[in-house]
């Protein structure tokens, strides 16, 4: 009679177990069988009204039923596990297809990012950063550069000049228009041999258009020593532009004619934009963009600045800051660097 | 300037390249030179198939004494080709000159001052017939941008072209004579006051600055630079005195910018012309004339030349053109581009022999006015023989390693900062303009002499201006602007001898932004290792230019110990509203020299506490015009060594609490670096900060 009864309380085990849909549902069946006042806890307590005989192996079938029971139930409680999670990623679905949440970062100007990475490199060569004031006298601006006075060569830098009281004026004040005052104030106060570079703002006396600034920025090289010639100026600036651009671009060197230097040179790169290829709107179809005047110190400009022509060599070299992170970054108009245009600085 | 390639190629009788090739040469080894195709030209002419070539070239501004013209660009062609030229003096200069006439008899030049006037020369032919040109000549000069008038005009123009000297040709017969019945020339300064009306109709007032050409009675000429009509050719013209002179380019360059005129021949002798050439010219100017227009030439030339112009000698050291340029160039190879020069070489007599043979002397024509130092023959060989060839060597130098810049490092240390808060760099223009110096009350401002406009009139003395008009102009495309410039602005010093230039650091954000200004403000000064700031209510003074900038009660002096080193505060709604600009903004100007020195890269690692911190909160109400630091001061100062932090975490003002007065709430953190704290101890502390504040008359809120 209690083996019967035994098959009918795992029957309808088997039938819960199968039916429960919930934790708490299967929680409910573990206590009734299982709990402390639970079915099988009663059918144990039973078995002392059974004969000795029958004892010993009912109570072996009800812990082999309860074993088995446990493991039903816990198998039972994996798979509504697993179900539960499963529904409960599915409702937490996104779609991650929408957009990432906006960071808003600080940027740096592109001209000051153009300045560093062209510090670096010369720096890198052995070069030092150095700094001059924008105000400049005529001296420094062009006497000392020599360029004199009433002489056409000066038209080249058509000159902002500022109205000063008449008791102070001995010698004209003006806005630099060239970096290259640096070299005599930096010879007077500095021994060669040396290598500086100047970066630094500078002023023009023109009307602004897409390639004219009324203020923009150069950086002027000079390295002075025993031995210096236009070979080592040609390795540096090789070097230089090799690691700015970060491909091998070409350059080529023409006359040109600058007071301050003898002999005098315009520096040319291959065009990065189409590779030389004379092929784009960026180099007018010309191949090589204008991106440097350079030379060898002339002997005036050593004497000005207090040194002996005879026993120092050097070159000279001066570029367009604006020119340079044009030509890198293929911007079409330099005014775009002053308009503050967030528009177009946040890109950077 | 333009050339054409036609006329270039009368210079040879070798075929020249073809004109993209040619340019391509020039640019490499003289000028920038680009070809431009002129298919109107040919129309005009009616030329079939036969297209005029025109060379745009870039003349360096030290050689436009003798490249402003043909023969001095064939002279380069020539060099640099190693094309024989083919072209000489003699063959150019052909003509008859009548015995019966002597100039001297007809024209008398008086040079008043020798210093404007270098060389005089002049001659004079009678009969000539002033027609229009014949086509050859006119159109090489509508090729070359000039408009043919008559045939002597024309003639002058085209020697001008052709060698580089201006000429002038007067109508004899308009000059006043002198008491000797000669026409008189006389080379002077103008008076002041003197007028002249030139060839074009305009009048111009003249005075001692410039140089004119005049008869006994009035200006005929204003010197180098433009013909007046008094003596200007016509059809009627019979007599023709022509001018070839050598001013001094000074005068001529004064004179030129100083009534505002430049014309070809004011620009040929700004750049200093040979004094040699004027006889050359004229000679060659009368040959054409006699051939186009008829004519008598007298015999002989008035010419005044006081002091004649020789062949200048160069010693150069051959080894230094290796030195200079780090090629090896042989002798014979600069010997050669010598010669392709027209310079004369020779081994100078005074030297030793061993010494002897690293020299050369070398003569130089004096057409080339440019060349005075052996680095101006070297230039010369390096860029005949091509910069092109001189190969990529590095320097031998010292390992001398280049200094810090310390201004620049913390520049870029300031900028990176600024960056992390997020804000975003600006680069401005050094100038305001006069509605800003009038908006802001600038005074103590520098003023440009020749302005480029009305925005551009002032170097700005504070960079907040320019960044005020950055955010108008952004606010129409961005919600929130945050943005900040490094550079110098410009003010006259106290006493007014000198103009202070200095960098400044300034920044702005839009919106109710004071605090966030601060934090800013903060972080910076952390991040620069700079301790000990702290911000003082600003108390203007009635000459501070500055009081009408920022809002009166909302700004403040940032101060390190007792430096005052910028300000932070909104900006005042009245510039806010003559700017239109919507919504607040808040701004940080910072003495940048200051800062940097200020500056330290240290910093100084504080060891994290092993023991547990204690926190106590303590509740204060007060008047409302207590400043924070106040409270602040009088709980540091009581809590001594065990406070580790004391960080406001509410501030209420409101109608539950009396009028006038404000509840502050504090954490204060208590622990000690090397034990425990025992709840006693700390008790101990924070009833002493109680009784303290307390004493000031606040009430502490339990």
């Amino acid at each position: 009679m209690h083996q019967v009864e035994l098959k009918k309380i795992k029957i309808k085990a088997e039938k819960e177990i199968k039916e429960a849909d919930s934790l708490k549902k299967l929680d409910e069946i573990f206590r009734e069988y299982l709990g402390q006042k639970g079915i099988l806890s009663n059918l144990t307590k039973s078995l002392s009204k059974l004969p000795k005989k029958k004892r010993a192996s009912f109570g072996k079938e009800i812990n082999a039923f309860k074993v088995e029971l446990e493991m039903a139930l816990e198998k039972k409680k994996k798979l509504l596990k697993e179900r539960l999670e499963k529904e409960m990623m599915e409702k937490e679905w996104i779609d991650v297809t929408l957009p990432g949440k906006k960071i808003v970062p600080g940027h740096l100007h592109p001209l000051t990012q153009v300045q560093r990475e062209v510090g670096e490199i010369f720096q890198q060569m052995g070069f030092s950063i150095v700094e001059g004031p924008e105000i400049e006298t005529e001296w420094y601006n062009f006497d000392a550069l020599n360029i004199p006075k009433d002489h056409p060569a000066r038209d080249f830098w058509d000159t902002l000049y500022l109205k000063r009281p008449k008791s102070t004026l001995k010698l004209k004040i003006l806005l630099r228009t060239h970096t290259s005052p640096v070299q005599v104030r930096f010879m007077e106060k500095n021994h060669p041999p040396l290598r500086i570079i100047v970066p630094g703002r500078v002023f023009r006396h023109e009307a602004t258009d897409a390639r004219h600034e009324i203020n923009f920025h150069q950086v002027e090289g000079l390295m002075v020593d025993k031995r210096v010639s236009l070979a080592n100026f040609r390795a540096i600036v090789e070097e230089f532009f090799l690691r700015f651009f970060n491909k091998k671009v070409k350059i080529r060197l023409r006359p040109s004619f600058f007071p301050f230097t003898e002999p005098s040179l315009e520096v040319d790169i291959s065009c990065p934009s189409c590779d030389g290829k004379k092929k784009c709107s960026f180099c007018q179809n010309k191949g090589w963009l204008e991106v440097m005047g350079a030379g060898m110190v002339h002997p005036n400009v050593f004497k000005n600045s207090g040194l002996n022509p005879r026993d120092w060599r050097g070159f000279a070299f001066g570029m367009g800051l604006e020119r340079l992170t044009m030509v890198k970054y293929k911007i079409n108009d330099i005014r775009l660097f002053y308009s503050g245009d967030l528009r177009f600085l946040t890109q950077f | 300037m333009i050339f054409s390639y036609h006329w270039l190629q009368s210079f040879f009788s070798k075929k020249l390249p073809k004109p993209e090739k040619l340019a391509e040469v020039l640019t490499m080894h003289s000028f920038e030179t680009t070809c431009q195709y002129q298919n109107n030209l040919s129309n005009f002419f009616e030329k079939k198939g036969k297209r005029e070539v025109l060379l745009d070239i870039d003349v360096l501004p030290n050689r436009g004494s003798d490249c402003f013209s043909h023969l001095g660009i064939a002279r380069e062609i020539s060099a640099v080709l190693n094309f024989p030229l083919n072209f000489s003096w003699e063959k150019s200069i052909s003509f008859k000159e009548d015995p019966q006439l002597k100039t001297k008899d007809f024209i008398e030049v008086k040079v008043k001052s020798r210093e404007d006037c270098l060389r005089y020369t002049g001659r004079i032919i009678f009969n000539i017939k002033v027609k229009p040109s014949p086509r050859w000549l006119r159109e090489k000069l509508i090729a070359c941008g000039l408009r043919p008038i008559n045939n002597i005009v024309d003639i002058a123009n085209y020697v001008m072209l052709e060698i580089g000297q201006p000429l002038h040709a007067f109508d004899f017969e308009k000059i006043e004579e002198n008491k000797k019945g000669k026409k008189e020339i006389i080379v002077r300064r103008a008076k002041k006051g003197e007028k002249i009306v030139t060839l074009d109709g305009e009048e111009y007032e003249l005075d001692e600055n410039i140089l004119i050409i005049a008869d006994p009675k009035e200006p005929l000429a204003i010197a180098g630079i433009k013909g007046g009509k008094k003596a200007e050719i016509d059809e009627k013209t019979k007599t023709v005195i022509l001018e070839s002179a050598n001013f001094s380019p000074t005068v001529i360059r004064q004179g030129s910018r100083h009534i505002d005129l430049k014309t070809d021949a004011s620009w040929r002798f700004e750049h200093g012309l040979d004094p040699n050439l004027t006889e050359l010219a004229i000679n060659r100017a009368v040959s054409l004339i006699q051939k186009v227009a008829g004519g008598k030439i007298a015999q002989g030339l008035v010419d005044f030349y006081p002091q004649k112009i020789f062949p200048k000698k160069i010693i150069l050291n051959l080894n230094e053109v290796e030195e200079l340029l780090g090629a090896k160039i042989s002798e014979k190879k600069v010997k050669d581009i010598f010669q392709r020069l027209e310079f004369k070489i020779s081994k100078p007599a005074f030297a030793s022999k061993s010494f002897q043979e690293k020299i050369l002397e070398v003569e130089i024509p004096t057409f080339r006015q440019d060349l005075n130092l052996p680095e101006d023959l070297i230039e010369e060989i390096g860029r005949i023989y091509g910069f092109e060839k001189i190969p990529p060597n590095f320097p031998f130098a010292s390992l001398i390693p280049p200094k810090r810049n310390f201004e620049v490092f913390w520049e870029g240390m300031a900028k990176d900062i600024l960056k992390e808060t997020g804000l975003v760099e600006v680069y401005n223009y050094s100038f305001i303009g006069e509605k800003e110096k009038n908006l802001f009350r600038f005074k103590e401002i520098i003023e440009l002499e020749n302005p480029t406009s009305a925005d551009f009139k002032y170097l700005r003395p504070s960079l907040l201006p320019n960044l005020l008009k950055n955010i108008l102009k952004n606010q129409r495309f961005f919600q929130q602007i945050k943005i900040f410039e490094l550079g110098k602005i410009f003010r006259e010093s106290k006493d007014k001898t000198k103009i202070e230039e200095k960098k400044m650091l300034s920044g702005a954000i839009t919106g109710e932004a004071f605090f966030e200004v601060k934090g800013v403000v903060d972080f910076l000064f952390q991040r620069l290792g700079i301790p000990g700031v702290w911000y003082d209510q600003f108390q203007p003074t009635p000459e501070d230019t500055e009081v009408s900038l920022w809002h009166p009660t909302r700004c403040a002096e940032i101060k390190v110990d007792h430096q005052e080193i910028g300000f932070l505060g909104e900006i005042s709604p009245n510039i806010l509203e003559s700017l239109k600009i919507k919504g607040k903004v808040v701004a940080f100007d910072i003495d940048f020299e200051k800062l940097s020195r200020l500056a330290s890269e240290e910093t100084v690692y504080q060891p994290i506490s092993p023991y547990p911190a204690v926190i106590r909160d303590i509740s204060i109400l007060l008047p409302r015009k207590v400043l924070v630091e106040e409270v602040l001061n009088e709980i540091e100062r009581n809590g001594g060594r065990l406070i580790a932090d004391v960080d406001l975490f509410d501030i209420y003002e409101g109608e539950e609490l009396p009028e006038g007065t404000k509840n502050l709430s504090f954490h204060i953190v208590y622990q000690d670096q090397d034990r425990p704290l025992s709840s006693e101890e700390v008790n101990e502390v924070h009833e002493k900060i109680i009784k303290a504040i307390e004493e000031k008359g606040w009430e502490v809120r339990k």
